[in-house]
């Protein structure tokens, strides 16, 4: 017997991100799924983001690992409230992980919702979790290559940040490589160069960020100060 | 690398499936895998192997059917076949594009056999 189907085979993490998707709009609050390799800078930049953005805005956190609380730890004193996803061997995030970790989570008394994901920028991009926003990091010391190697994350960014740019000058990079072989990918997206290291950059990706939420949640912006 | 996590959600959809409609047994699974999903064909056959085992859907075969990536241009309304790491329209060079297929991995068939198939094979069988 032939049972033809015609069926989304990620359909369920899919409805599921849409429910996330759901209650972030509900509760106000900007989804922002951090997408890059392991040691890109990921924790860092959250570590530099949260307080910036304190104490008008505040911050929550699910950080993805396949093993350790370390990221968590790092990043506790910063957030309202930080949440560990210890994967075992997934590679990525699924949105039933992110749906279960909201229920512990007061997403009233937030402002912005980071999700750290797993190191991986392949699988990430394949899984919806239901954020607002895909922010993509790529490290200068990757090298200048990465974006053309691995096209499809980049071009579902909503912005790439290209990070460590303080070892621009020490490292062979060229920034015009990255810049052509990513409009091939995607016109729009806007690349930030930033350093954790010596804040540069911040400004531009703090004001991008605190644009994306007002534009993703409106009236229902609670920290925000109106301009 | 999401091989795995496809092969795990793939077999959940064919238990269901096979519940449905009495299958006891699954045979062939038929699998359309959009190329912007980066499923690696024979990666995909070894997790389908490693998910099924003990499954109803173990020993089947999964046929997977690769889709191109189309586009249509949001400037110039055109629709073209880009390569993975240059989504260029070939009008206006702008890569500015939204997917008209090859970004879902689908479950087109099931084929299978109920009790009642099963016992009439081992009647064939008799007969033989």
């Amino acid at each position: 017997m032939k049972i033809n189907v015609v069926k989304k085979v990620f359909k369920a993490n899919d409805l599921v991100a849409q429910e996330n998707r759901k209650i972030f709009k509900e509760t106000g609050i900007l989804a922002v799924n951090v997408i890059s390799s392991p040691g890109s800078g990921k924790t860092t930049l959250l570590e530099k983001t949260i307080p910036s953005l304190m104490p008008d805005q505040k911050s929550l956190v699910i950080v993805g690992d396949l093993q350790t609380t370390r990221d968590a730890e790092r990043l506790s004193p910063f957030a309202q409230q930080v949440t560990q996803i210890n994967t075992g061997l997934s590679c990525h995030l699924y949105a039933n992980q992110i749906a279960q970790s909201l229920g512990d989570l007061n997403l009233k008394e937030a402002d912005f919702f980071f999700i750290e994901n797993v190191g991986n920028i392949v699988c990430p991009g394949e899984f919806d979790l239901g954020e607002n926003v895909k922010v993509v990091l790529l490290s200068v010391p990757e090298g200048d290559d990465k974006v053309a190697k691995y096209p499809t994350i980049f071009r579902v960014a909503d912005v790439v940040l290209l990070t460590k740019v303080d070892l621009l000058g020490h490292l062979q990079f060229d920034l015009n490589r990255v810049q052509e072989d990513l409009s091939k990918l995607n016109a729009t997206v806007p690349i930030i160069q930033i350093s954790s290291h010596n804040n540069q950059g911040m400004d531009i990706w703090l004001d991008w960020l605190t644009k994306r939420r007002k534009e993703a949640v409106g009236r229902q912006a609670k920290f925000v100060k109106e301009e | 690398m999401h091989e795995m996590s496809l092969a795990v959600s793939l077999i959940d959809q064919i238990e269901k499936l096979a519940k449905e409609n009495n299958l006891v047994r699954v045979d062939t699974v038929e699998l359309e895998s959009g190329e912007l999903k980066l499923i690696i064909p024979e990666v995909m056959q070894e997790a389908f192997g490693v998910a099924s085992d003990g499954t109803c859907a173990q020993g089947a075969t999964l046929k997977i059917n690769e889709i191109k990536v189309e586009v249509q241009c949001r400037q110039c309304q055109i629709s073209f076949k880009p390569s993975l790491n240059d989504f260029q329209c070939p009008q206006c060079q702008k890569a500015d594009v939204d997917v008209l297929c090859g970004n879902d991995i689908i479950l087109k068939s099931i084929t299978g056999q109920t009790q009642q198939d099963l016992k009439g094979d081992n009647h064939e069988d008799k007969c033989c």
